[in-house]
């Protein structure tokens, strides 16, 4: 025997359980320098690529270590809920574009022009006084996305097909992709039935002198406007000029999936990077949104995806986490490793480094939003807290349109109510 | 001196069962109790829930989207529940007539339940049932062009019906069970009767089961109110189309973690929990006139 009753065992487990406890609560024992914690979302080529350059820019800086903190959108967004719940957020971390003014209410950011590794000099005052919110530079612009439609250059050599000219309206497009749908030889859809994305649709309501949010936290936008908006897309569908839901898989489709049925579709600018991958034998090519013929001065904007430096930041973190923000948003070095899966630098600096070696896909956004960068804008304002649901309420309300058991007229009640509903509860 | 050694006994049980008080309280009651007093507060996890009585479950009655969750998951169980237990039921019942290979058909069958529930064999439903998939094209070949079904908001729901009776074999291995369990010489008095087939299952082997039946029906009843995965991967977490899917336990997780509404989420999970138990509840007081158990 060993010796050892039943007391005894009793205490040495006991002890060993303490121990583990402690061990548990004792945190990093601290191997020098800054240890912090960088949140982001994307596929797995973005995962990949934001690993190794985390990895190299950790190579470059001795004494900062970083954890990745990775996840899928959706996934992301729910972790940083229950991080934020339990004030255990990631030292630096995206923000998912319905989240900015909800972190910002909730006093998630801090502040970033007193952090002197941070290098705001390459940013015009207009500029930087356009990234504030609640008049604080506390998130900082990392990629530029613009609303834009994308064609299938091969497809539409394939099938002879000339496009409308680059200021054509509406109209002129539905018109040519109705035509496109009923004579293409290889039985192609003009585009995915996607009346829910979010660009476009501010692109839409800007153009007739509306706003998707107002500065005082309201849509900015009337039920008509949406009605019309829809209306455009449901002629489309009826006339067979989209894919059906069930041809897409219903709404929100997956391009790898619906790729090789349309011609065209209508989303975000950086979208070419990640998309054209998926299907290396054809070519894409961008092009700015229809425009109306009456379409309001100022329409086109600018979409930034920002990142933040946690509220609660150790003091001594700050200026290894000041690093890391001006590596993703200041340095080409990280570019050059991650891609422009993002969208175009905000530096102007970087912005032209990138021209000069950029592919065909990205130069084709790069042009799209340099465009952008030069025509005039009105200013555009954030979601307001309440309406982090919004797009699942516009994407119901497109669906059940779609399948006919919803008027354009009463979806776009819904789609004002839920959204309206959504804000009071918040308040 | 043997009582000081039971006394010891008993502490050291007590020791040793600290892990699972501590996992009991930690993991399951103080969560529940959470969520009890969440269900009457105005909490969006960002700040400080605000008590707001009853408003939560108020808000139901108005909530459309409530209802239709309601109605999906209703139709779901009413529908799924007797074809499963009867499918299980009826492969029981031809396992149990002594095939050979018994054991390879039982686990064979079994299967189903362990993935029935796992993401994968939800996006394999997606591609059978999807746009051009194989259900699609088999339909094709009689002339039936039904597109996607899981796109079709009357046949999606058909689908998920499908494969929750897929996962037969947990209640099938049950039953077989309960079947062993009948004495072979009933059987033999009943032949001896006269009775046939048919009548020695109805007036034998039903009747000598119902407890089993009992049991089964409680468990799957309480799985199939609780259904999410399956309803989450093949609506992409939507509830799509048109609501069709939109499952109880997955409207659950859209209004607290997408829509950050958890006080209102807690409240619907306990309106859940009230209604399993009170469903229980009543299948335990109509058991007193239709199951058997062998002392009565």
């Amino acid at each position: 025997m060993s010796g050892l009753d039943r007391r005894g065992f009793l205490k040495l487990a006991g002890a060993g359980a303490v121990g583990a406890f402690l061990t548990a609560c004792g945190g990093d024992s601290g191997s020098g320098g800054a240890s912090l914690r960088y949140a982001w979302w994307g596929n797995n080529v973005r995962q990949q690529n934001y690993t190794k350059a985390l990895k190299e820019f950790a190579a470059k800086n001795p004494g900062v270590q970083i954890e990745p903190e990775f996840a899928d959108y959706a996934a992301f967004q729910e972790r940083m809920t229950t991080q934020i719940s339990a004030r255990d957020v990631a030292d630096i971390f995206w923000i998912a574009s319905p989240q900015v003014l909800t972190y910002h209410k909730n006093k998630l950011y801090r502040r970033l022009d007193d952090i002197p590794t941070l290098n705001l000099a390459d940013y015009s005052k207009e500029d930087l006084e356009s990234y504030k919110l609640g008049g604080q530079l506390n998130t900082m612009p990392f990629g530029i996305f613009v609303p834009a439609l994308r064609y299938n250059e091969t497809f539409a050599k394939e099938d002879e097909v000339e496009l409308p000219p680059a200021d054509a309206d509406w109209d002129a497009w539905a018109a040519f992709l109705i035509e496109y749908a009923k004579d293409n030889p290889n039985k192609r859809k003009g585009m995915p039935y996607e009346p829910d994305a979010d660009l476009p649709f501010e692109s839409w309501l800007r153009q007739r002198g509306e706003q998707l949010w107002t500065q005082d936290g309201q849509p900015g936008f009337t039920a008509d406007s949406v009605r019309a908006w829809f209306d455009w897309w449901d002629k489309l569908l009826k006339a067979g000029a989209v894919l059906s839901l069930s041809e897409q898989e219903g709404i929100g489709p997956d391009w790898a999936l619906v790729g090789k049925k349309v011609l065209a579709n209508m989303g975000n600018s950086n979208h070419i990077i990640d998309e054209a991958r998926m299907f290396p034998d054809y070519r894409y090519k961008l092009r700015a949104m229809p425009v109306a013929k009456d379409a309001q001065a100022g329409y086109q904007f600018l979409y930034f995806p920002r990142m933040a430096i946690y509220q609660g930041i150790d003091d001594d973190k700050v200026e290894a986490a000041g690093k890391i923000v001006n590596y993703n948003t200041n340095d080409y070095a990280m570019l050059k490793t991650v891609g422009m899966t993002m969208g175009a630098p905000v530096n102007p600096k970087v912005f032209k480094q990138s021209l000069e070696s950029a592919s065909g896909d990205e130069k084709e956004m790069l042009t799209l939003v340099q465009a952008g960068r030069e025509a005039e804008r009105r200013p555009r304002f954030e979601a307001p807290p309440g309406t982090n649901t919004w797009r699942t309420a516009m994407s119901r309300a497109a669906e059940e349109i779609a399948l006919g058991r919803l008027s354009t007229a009463d979806g776009a009640k819904r789609l004002l109510d839920e959204i309206q509903a959504g804000i009071s509860r918040s308040r | 001196m043997a009582k000081r050694s039971l006394l010891n006994q008993g502490r050291a049980a007590h020791v040793f069962l600290i892990p699972w008080w501590l996992g009991l309280a930690l993991v399951t009651a103080v969560p529940l109790l959470a969520s009890l007093y969440l269900a009457f507060t105005d909490y969006n996890i960002l700040s400080t829930p605000e008590f707001n009585g009853l408003e939560n479950f108020e808000r139901m009655f108005q909530d459309e989207y409530f209802w239709a969750a309601v109605r999906v998951t209703a139709v779901y169980v009413l529908v799924s529940i007797p074809l499963q237990l009867g499918f299980a039921l009826l492969l029981a019942l031809i396992l149990d007539r002594g095939l050979r290979g018994l054991a390879f058909y039982r686990s064979a069958f079994y299967l189903p339940s362990l993935l029935g529930t796992s993401v994968a064999v939800a996006i394999l439903w997606r591609q059978i049932f999807g746009d051009d998939g194989l259900v699609d094209r088999g339909l094709s070949l009689f002339g039936l062009e039904l597109g996607s079904w899981l796109q079709n908001p009357s046949l999606s729901l058909s689908t998920l019906i499908v494969l929750n009776v897929w996962t037969f074999g947990s209640p099938m291995v049950i039953f077989l069970a309960g079947l062993r369990q009948v004495p072979e010489e009933l059987y033999e008095a009943a032949k001896v009767d006269g009775a046939g087939v048919v009548r020695q299952f109805t007036r034998v082997t039903i009747p000598l089961i119902t407890p089993i039946i009992f049991f089964n029906l409680i468990l799957q009843t309480i799985g199939a109110f609780q259904t999410f995965t399956q309803a989450h991967v093949i609506s992409g977490g939507t509830g799509g189309p048109a609501n069709s899917t939109l499952f109880y336990t997955l409207y659950i997780y859209q209004q607290g973690f997408l829509n950050f509404d958890m006080g209102y989420a807690s409240a619907l999970a306990w309106v859940l929990m009230g209604a399993i138990a009170l469903i229980t509840a009543v299948h335990f007081v109509l058991s007193k006139y239709w199951v058997f158990y062998g002392d009565d």
